[in-house]
């Protein structure tokens, strides 16, 4: 019996509450995807961009906690690496729309 | 396995009990669907296709597919991305007005049977994580591989040994056709190096 | 809505590129409006504009993304991964680098050679995995026959497929669509393109032909016009792309 499978409180285990805070933390996403999506400047855009990623990183190391898998991590630790590749890309584009590459 | 993802029998009805990440997860991963595909502009549309990968990541995640969701990762936040903008910065602009075609009818009332002929059959696709659902509980194919494939190949990745070893011919397909891509991309722009 | 955004947006970074070119165009002259622009009086060579944050950060990420890209390859037998993501971590570094440092630079470091052996190099070696217990007998891909002392010839023969194999496949397939994209149709520089027209000439001048031929049954007086012109550029793109 792992700590995930510990009763928190009536009958919840941690794992129920971790899934719980990820759930809430992609509702957190999809209220960062409406500035993704509204913009209006490319800078608000790659800003999203980069909060989403963060919070999936976040997202991907909870649920790796909660199903007790630590492998998780891994996929975490390339969005940690990538995100930023993502980011540095699309910001480099909106100068010059690309001219500048 | 633990029991995070909701069992259901197989007999009960086909909705399934869904979890609350599941269904965030569902509802981001449609939205941005959605919003890649009404993007006006080509830019914002690559964007949030972006975003679109970070939700797949994590609903294969969270459907303990972490092979497919690395790779979720790798191609889609590391390549596709970067490969995108790059094409949109060597192609031309085009305005938006003009780029923004109406809507065929024919082809949505297509698209919309096969839609519904789709979600017709889903209807009798077994539950997501059922115990009985063909794939899982078949003892010649997935259980036979989870059970053997340590002792046989040595490796503990039972998704690595089946594409190295048990289809190690498909990979090997799967490889040249990469190779082949990279070809098919310098014909195209016709080039004779790349560099 | 966001398009009229977006296009506003774009007016404003052109005009800000104006200005900035202006001011190239004097030769470093005018500091005040150079200034801020730590970058534009070194400037030099093809546009590209060194961003001190990039670069500074690249060189600390890139060497942990390097790692860990070859970690994912090499570890694929014990964790989730394998060839085809760390190959594309480690490819993924490159556009990194390229990003920061220019793409030019990058290709420059990176030759074609390295790219195509890793690409070619991959797909031999996989080739040879596969056909090496084929010439001893067995099928293809029959790891057992692999002639390895010491070591398990499948749990090692499925390694080398993953890490000598699908790795450099991905990773240079990948790397070489960057740079081919990066240069785009009628690239300057060495590469020199099939034939002696670019591609855009050549398509032009097809497109503009082949309805003329396709309607000149129809309509002989503008064909009788535009044929001979059309045919005969037609025909030396033809050439220079068979040449």
């Amino acid at each position: 019996m792992s700590v995930v499978d510990a009763s928190l409180a009536a009958g919840y285990t941690v794992e129920d509450f971790l899934l719980a805070v990820a759930a809430g933390f992609v509702v957190l996403a999809i209220g960062m995807l409406y500035r993704a999506v509204k913009g209006p400047t490319m800078q608000d855009r790659v800003l999203a961009v980069n909060v989403l990623g963060t919070n999936t990183v976040v997202i991907l190391a909870i649920l790796g906690a909660a199903l007790g898998e630590p492998t998780f991590l891994d996929i975490a630790l390339v969005y940690a690496l990538l995100n930023f590749l993502m980011a540095i890309a699309i910001s480099k584009f909106t100068v010059e729309r690309g001219g500048v590459l | 396995m633990t029991g995070a993802i909701p069992l259901v029998d197989g007999t009960a009805p086909v909705v399934a009990e869904i979890s609350a990440i599941e269904a965030t997860l569902f509802a981001f991963v449609v939205l941005t669907a959605l919003a890649t595909a009404f993007a006006r502009d080509v830019l914002a549309a690559v964007i949030v296709f972006g975003a679109y990968s970070l939700g797949m990541a994590a609903l294969y995640t969270f459907y303990r597919a972490p092979d497919v969701a690395l790779t979720e990762a790798a191609v889609s936040a590391g390549v596709t991305t970067v490969l995108l903008l790059l094409t949109l910065a060597k192609t031309t602009r085009i305005d938006h007005e003009a780029a923004f075609e109406s809507v065929n009818y024919p082809a949505a009332g297509a698209v919309g049977l096969l839609f519904a002929g789709l979600a017709v059959t889903m209807v009798d696709v077994p539950a997501v994580g059922s115990p009985d659902a063909p794939v899982w509980s078949n003892p010649d194919v997935s259980q036979w591989y989870l059970a053997e494939t340590y002792a046989r190949t040595g490796v503990e990745n039972t998704v690595m040994a089946v594409l190295a070893a048990f289809r190690g011919f498909d990979t090997f397909g799967e490889a040249v056709v990469v190779f082949a891509a990279g070809i098919a991309a310098l014909i195209v722009l016709r080039r004779e190096v790349f560099a | 809505m966001s398009g009229t955004t977006d296009g506003d947006a774009s007016d404003r970074d052109d005009d800000a590129e104006g200005g900035d070119a202006g001011t190239a165009d004097r030769d470093g002259g005018s500091a005040r409006a150079s200034a801020g622009r730590l970058d534009s009086e070194s400037r030099q060579g093809p546009p590209y504009t060194e961003s001190q944050v990039i670069m500074s950060t690249v060189k600390v990420v890139a060497p942990f993304a390097f790692t860990y890209g070859l970690f994912v390859t090499f570890h694929g037998g014990g964790s989730p991964g394998g060839g085809f993501q760390g190959g594309a971590i480690a490819a993924a570094v490159v556009f990194m680098i390229a990003f920061a440092f220019g793409i030019e630079s990058t290709r420059q470091w990176l030759a074609n050679t390295v790219v195509v052996a890793l690409a070619v190099g991959g797909t031999l070696v996989f080739a040879g995995l596969g056909l090496v217990p084929v010439a001893r007998g067995g099928a293809f891909l029959q790891y057992d026959l692999l002639p390895l002392p010491y070591l398990d010839p499948v749990k090692y023969g499925m390694e080398a497929v993953e890490i000598v194999g699908i790795a450099p496949i991905v990773s240079g397939v990948l790397v070489g669509l960057f740079f081919v994209l990066a240069r785009g149709f009628n690239g300057e520089g060495s590469g020199p393109p099939i034939g002696e027209r670019g591609y855009l000439g050549s398509t032009g001048d097809a497109a503009a032909a082949t309805p003329d031929e396709t309607e000149g049954s129809d309509q002989t007086d503008e064909t009788d016009e535009s044929d001979p012109d059309a045919g005969s550029t037609g025909r030396a793109a033809t050439d220079g792309g068979a040449r």
